[in-house]
C-alpha cells in the first residue's frame, strides 16, 4: 500500500482491486466457485433472454415466482442493517461500531441482488428506461412500484455512499467528519424501515389478492427481516472472526442473539395472527391459506414446503431464545441458519406463489421453478456474494490498518 | 353501499341523445333490411329481410288450388321439414302459423296476415316478452355495427321456427390447463 | 485475443480463445468474454449471422426510443404507424393496416352478457383469439366461459375447462373477460403509465412502453390480463391485417395484453368480435351515454349484477338474466 501521503482515489479502488484478486487458496477457490456459478447464472438466463419468460415456470396465473420470491427476502435481508446501526450510534455501543461496516456492506449485495432479481424478472428489460422521469414516466405516487424503485435506490445510495466516505477517510489515515455523514446515518434507519414496507405495500395494497391485502404484511415484513437479517449478518461476523485477523468481541454475538430472539418471537406471534384469521372462521378470502398450509383440489406441492418452514421457524426460535449452552456458538450459529433458511422459506415462495393461488376466478394451479429459474437465482445469489466479499474485503484492511496505523 | 357514488349515477343522468352520425366510419348494411312495424326507444329500426332466405318462397307458386306434379315426392310436401315447437305434447302445428288460404303470408290467432320479413308480429304474440327485450336490444343481435342505423336480426335468422331450440353440440374451442 | 462471437444457434457466447498465459489472465479473458456474451444477451434476440436490412435496423432503433403513445403528437403517432407496417412487411413479409383512430366523442362503451342466453358455445372465444391475434401455441384466450351450477354465481365453483356437447341440462354459461373497470387497480398499478383508460373507457396497454413487470396482473381481480411470455406464433393465414396500435397488432414478446373491446372495430362503429361471433345473442355491448343503446335498456329493465361489486373497480362490464 502506498505511503499516507501518495494515497487518493485512484490508488484506493486500485488497492481494493488488488486486495480482493490476492489471497490464499482458500479464498481464490471461493471466488472461482462464485464465478462458475455466475456463469451458470447468464447461461441460464440466455435461454430467457432469446425465448422470452416461458422458459420459466410461470404462468398467467402465478405470474410471479422464484425471482420475486428472493427479491422479497432479500429486501429484509438488507434492511436489517440497521439493526447494527441503532446499536452503533443510537445507543454509542463501541464494539458494534466495528461491526456497522460489515452490516453496510450485507445490505449493499443484499439491495444489488434485488435489484438484479427485478431486472431478470422483467419481460421487456431493455425497457427499463422507461422508468426515469423526464425521458420516461414515473408513475409516482400512485403505483406502489414506482415508490419501492425510489426507496431501494436511495437506501443503496446511502449505504454505499457513507461508508464509502468513511473508509476513503480511513483510507487516507484522517477521522472522518462525523458532522457530515451522521444525519444520513439516522436517515438511514428511518430508511431502512421505509424499504421494507414499501416492498410489504406492494402485495399489500392490491384487494384482488386477500391472502395478501391485510394490515399486517407491513410489520410482519419487518419482524422477519429482523429476524433473518441479524441471523446471517452473525454468521457472516462468525466467519470474519474465525477466518480472518479481525476480531470480534462476544458482546455484539449476544447482543445481536437477543434482537433476533426478539424478531423472531414476534414474527411467529403475527404468523399465530394470521392464521387465526384464515382459519378460525374460513371465509372465500382464506382459500389461498388452505391451498398453502392444507392443499386443495389435489394440489399440494406447498404442504410440506409450509410445514417445514414453520417447523423450522419455531425450533430455531426457541434455541435461540433458550440458550442451552449460554451462548454456546456450536448450538447458536445453527440456529440462525436454521433461522434463516425458515424465513426464507416462509416470506419468498411461502408468501409470493399462495398469494396468486387460487387464480381471481378461482382456479389453482401448481408452480414448479425451472432449471432457467434456478440456475439465475443461483448465479445472482453467487453476484450478491461476491459484492459483499469484495466490500467487506476492503473495508476491512482499510479498518484494520487505520487502527493500526493509529497506534503508532 | 347506498351512500356511495357510482359513476352508474353519472350515467343514468346522462339524457343527451348521441347522435349516431358522429361515427363516421361506420360501414352500411348490405344485407336486404326492411324497415320495423314497431318503433324502439330511438325510433324506427330496420330488421334484416327473410323472404331471400327462404328457399322455396314464393309459396302461392305451388300452393295455387291448381294441381302440382310431385316429382321429389317427400321434399316437396315438406316431409323434410322437423316441426318440434312447443313443450312436449303439446306442439303447435303447421296452421298454427301459416296462413290457411294465402300461403305466401303468416297468420296469428287474432286473424292478421302477417309477412315473412315481419315475423316477429307472430312470433311475438305467445314470446311477448323476448319481443319486448328483441325491440329495446337485450335479446337478439345487431347486425356488424353498435353505431349508425340500427339493423337487428329477424327472429328466424337465428331460431329456425320449426324447430327454434338451440341444438346441442360441442363447444367451438375449449380452455387449456395452465400447469 | 479474441472477443467471444456470438453463434447463430444458440445465441451464447462461443469460441472463447484461451490465451497461453498465467491463471490471471486466462480469468480475465473469461470475464472479457461473459461481458460480451451478456451484452449479447441483453440485447434479447441476437441478429443471424448475416447481416440484417440496414432499413430493418433503422427501423427497430427508431422503435426503441419512442415516447408513450398517449404523449406522442398526431405526426410520430402517424409515424410509428409507418414504421411498424413496414417492419412488419420486411420481417414477415405482411401487408397490414394500422389504425390508430382516437376515441369518438360522448362515448363510453358498456357491455352486458346474458346469463340465462349464453349455451357455452364458445363461439365468442374463437372469434376473439382469430380477431385479436393471440398466441395459439399456448392457446391465449381473452374470454373465458365457465359452466355453473345453479346456486351459486361465483366462478371459482364453475368448470373453466369443460368440452362436452353444451348446453347441459341444470347448467349456466358465464363468460369473462377484461371488464374495463373504470377504477382500475391495474391502471393504478403501472409503474410506467403503459396501461391507462381512454376516455371512450377503454382500458389499453401501449405495448412498446410497457416493461413487463406484470404489477398490473397481479393488481387484476378479475383475471383479465395476459401476458406474452414468449413470442406469439399465429399461422400466417390466419393473421388479421386490419389493426390498431392500441388493440390487436401482433405484440412483441413480454409484454402485457388484455381484450381492447375490439378497438379496431368498436371505433369504427363496428361491433366487437365476441358480440358479433355470438350465435344466441347473449352479448349486449353499446354506448353507456347515449340513452336510447341497447346497454342502457339492458341497464333499466333488466336485473343486472356485475362480478365482485364489493371491490369498488367499477367494471362495465354487467350481467343480466331474462
Amino acid at each position: 500500500m502506498q505511503a499516507v501521503q501518495d494515497r487518493n482515489l485512484k490508488t484506493f479502488l486500485i488497492d481494493a482491486i488488488r486486495w480482493n484478486l490476492r489471497g490464499g487458496l482458500g479464498f481464490q477457490i471461493f471466488r472461482i466457485i462464485l464465478f462458475l456459478f455466475m456463469a451458470l447464472g447468464i447461461y441460464a438466463y440466455s435461454f430467457q433472454a432469446r425465448y422470452g419468460l416461458a422458459v420459466t415456470g410461470m404462468n398467467d396465473i402465478v405470474s410471479w415466482g422464484f425471482y420475486i420470491s428472493n427479491f422479497t427476502f432479500l429486501v429484509g435481508v438488507a434492511a436489517a442493517a440497521v439493526m447494527l446501526i441503532l446499536p452503533a450510534y443510537v445507543f454509542h455501543d463501541p464494539n458494534f461500531h466495528r461491526v456497522v461496516i460489515i452490516g453496510e456492506g450485507v445490505a449493499v449485495g443484499a439491495l444489488v441482488m434485488c435489484l438484479t432479481f427485478i431486472m431478470v424478472d422483467l419481460g421487456g428489460p431493455l425497457q427499463a428506461w422507461h422508468l426515469i422521469p423526464v425521458i420516461g414516466i414515473f408513475n409516482f405516487p400512485s403505483s406502489i412500484l414506482a415508490w419501492d424503485v425510489l426507496v431501494l435506490n436511495g437506501y443503496l445510495l446511502l449505504n454505499a455512499l457513507v461508508p464509502a466516505y468513511i473508509l476513503y477517510s480511513h483510507y487516507k489515515g484522517r477521522k472522518p467528519d462525523e458532522r457530515k455523514y451522521r444525519p444520513f446515518v439516522f436517515l438511514s434507519i428511518f430508511w431502512a424501515f421505509s424499504i421494507h414496507m414499501v416492498t410489504a405495500f406492494l402485495y399489500q395494497g392490491l384487494p384482488a389478492r386477500p391472502f395478501w391485502n391485510n394490515p399486517l404484511m407491513g410489520p410482519r415484513f419487518l419482524a422477519s427481516a429482523f429476524a433473518a437479517g441479524p441471523a446471517l449478518i452473525a454468521l457472516i461476523l462468525a466467519v470474519i472472526h474465525s477466518v480472518t485477523t479481525y476480531k470480534i468481541d462476544r458482546s455484539v454475538f449476544n447482543k445481536l442473539r437477543l434482537i433476533i430472539v426478539i424478531s423472531a418471537i414476534i414474527n411467529l406471534i403475527m404468523l399465530f395472527s394470521e392464521i387465526f384469521k384464515e382459519f378460525y372462521f374460513p371465509t372465500h378470502h382464506s382459500s389461498s391459506a388452505v391451498y398453502l398450509f392444507f392443499g386443495m383440489d389435489g394440489h399440494t406441492s406447498l404442504v410440506p414446503w409450509i410445514w417445514t418452514s414453520v417447523g423450522i421457524n419455531l425450533i430455531a426460535t426457541l434455541v435461540l431464545a433458550i440458550n442451552p449452552g449460554k451462548n454456546n456458538p456450536k448450538v447458536l450459529l445453527p440456529a440462525c441458519f436454521f433461522l434463516f433458511v425458515a424465513i426464507w422459506m416462509e416470506k419468498g415462495i411461502g408468501l409470493i406463489v399462495p398469494g396468486l393461488i387460487p387464480s381471481p376466478l378461482g382456479e389453482v394451479v401448481d408452480y414448479l421453478p425451472t432449471w432457467v429459474e434456478l440456475f439465475v437465482t443461483l448465479g445472482i445469489f453467487a453476484l450478491g456474494i461476491t459484492v459483499v466479499t469484495w466490500l467487506i474485503r476492503a473495508a476491512l484492511i482499510v479498518e484494520q490498518n487505520y487502527f493500526d496505523e493509529q497506534k503508532h | 353501499m347506498a351512500s356511495e357514488k357510482s359513476f352508474i349515477d353519472e350515467i343514468k343522468s346522462s339524457q343527451e341523445k348521441f347522435d349516431n352520425r358522429s361515427a363516421t366510419q361506420v360501414r352500411p348494411i348490405t344485407q336486404k333490411t326492411v324497415l320495423a312495424q314497431e318503433q324502439d326507444q330511438r325510433g324506427a329500426f330496420r330488421v334484416l329481410a327473410r323472404k331471400q332466405a327462404i328457399e322455396r318462397y314464393k309459396c302461392s307458386s305451388c300452393h295455387s288450388g291448381a294441381p302440382v306434379t310431385a316429382k321429389k315426392g317427400k321434399e316437396l310436401t315438406h316431409g323434410d321439414i322437423n316441426l318440434d315447437h312447443g313443450q312436449g305434447g303439446q306442439s303447435l302445428s303447421c296452421i298454427d302459423c301459416h296462413h290457411p288460404k294465402e300461403r305466401d303470408f303468416l297468420e296469428d290467432k287474432k286473424g292478421n296476415k302477417i309477412d315473412f320479413d315481419h315475423s316477429y308480429q307472430l312470433c311475438g304474440q305467445c314470446h311477448f316478452r323476448q319481443k319486448r327485450d328483441w325491440i329495446g336490444g337485450a335479446h337478439g343481435k345487431r347486425v356488424s355495427n353498435w353505431a349508425g342505423e340500427r339493423v337487428v336480426f329477424n327472429c328466424a335468422s337465428c331460431h329456425d321456427p320449426h324447430s327454434p331450440r338451440f341444438k346441442k353440440r360441442f363447444p367451438a374451442t375449449y380452455s387449456v390447463p395452465l400447469d | 485475443m479474441k472477443p467471444a462471437k456470438p453463434s447463430t444457434n444458440d445465441g451464447c457466447p462461443s469460441n472463447i480463445m484461451k490465451s497461453t498465459s498465467n491463471r490471471r489472465s486466462f480469468i480475465k479473458s473469461l470475464s472479457v468474454a461473459a461481458a460480451a456474451g451478456s451484452a449479447a444477451l441483453a440485447t434479447g434476440c441476437i441478429p443471424s449471422a448475416d447481416a440484417a436490412p440496414s432499413e430493418e435496423m433503422k427501423l427497430r432503433w427508431q422503435e426503441f426510443f419512442k415516447d408513450n403513445y398517449r404523449l406522442m403528437t398526431q405526426e410520430e403517432k402517424d409515424a410509428t404507424i409507418d414504421r411498424l407496417e413496414r417492419l412488419a412487411k420486411i420481417q414477415d413479409n405482411l401487408d397490414i393496416q394500422m389504425g390508430n383512430n382516437p376515441p369518438l366523442e360522448k362515448v363510453l362503451y358498456g357491455y352486458a352478457f346474458n346469463i340465462s342466453r349464453c349455451e357455452g358455445f364458445m363461439e365468442c372465444v374463437t372469434a376473439c383469439v382469430k380477431e385479436n391475434n393471440l398466441d395459439r401455441k399456448t392457446n391465449t384466450q381473452y374470454i373465458r366461459i365457465f359452466e355453473m351450477e345453479p346456486g351459486q354465481l361465483d366462478p371459482g365453483t364453475g368448470d373453466g375447462r369443460y368440452y362436452h356437447k353444451v348446453p347441459v341440462d341444470n347448467r349456466f354459461y358465464m363468460g369473462t373477460q377484461c371488464f374495463h373497470c373504470e377504477n382500475a387497480p391495474c391502471t393504478k398499478a403501472c409503474p410506467t403509465k403503459a396501461t391507462w383508460k381512454e376516455p371512450d373507457g377503454i382500458v389499453v396497454v401501449d405495448y412498446d412502453w410497457c416493461i413487463g413487470c406484470r404489477y398490473c396482473q397481479a393488481a387484476c381481480p378479475y383475471y383479465g390480463r395476459r401476458f406474452n411470455w414468449g413470442k406469439p406464433q399465429i399461422p400466417k393465414d390466419e393473421i388479421t391485417t386490419r389493426q390498431h396500435y392500441l388493440g390487436n397488432r401482433i405484440r412483441p414478446k413480454g409484454k402485457m395484453e388484455k381484450c381492447t373491446f375490439c378497438i379496431q372495430r368498436t371505433r369504427s362503429g363496428r361491433l366487437p368480435a365476441c358480440v358479433e361471433a355470438c350465435p344466441t345473442g347473449s352479448r349486449v355491448f353499446g354506448n353507456l351515454l347515449d340513452p336510447e343503446s341497447e346497454i342502457r335498456f339492458v341497464l333499466k329493465h333488466k336485473k343486472v349484477f356485475r362480478m365482485k361489486e364489493e371491490l369498488g373497480t367499477e367494471p362495465k362490464f354487467w350481467y343480466f338474466i331474462d
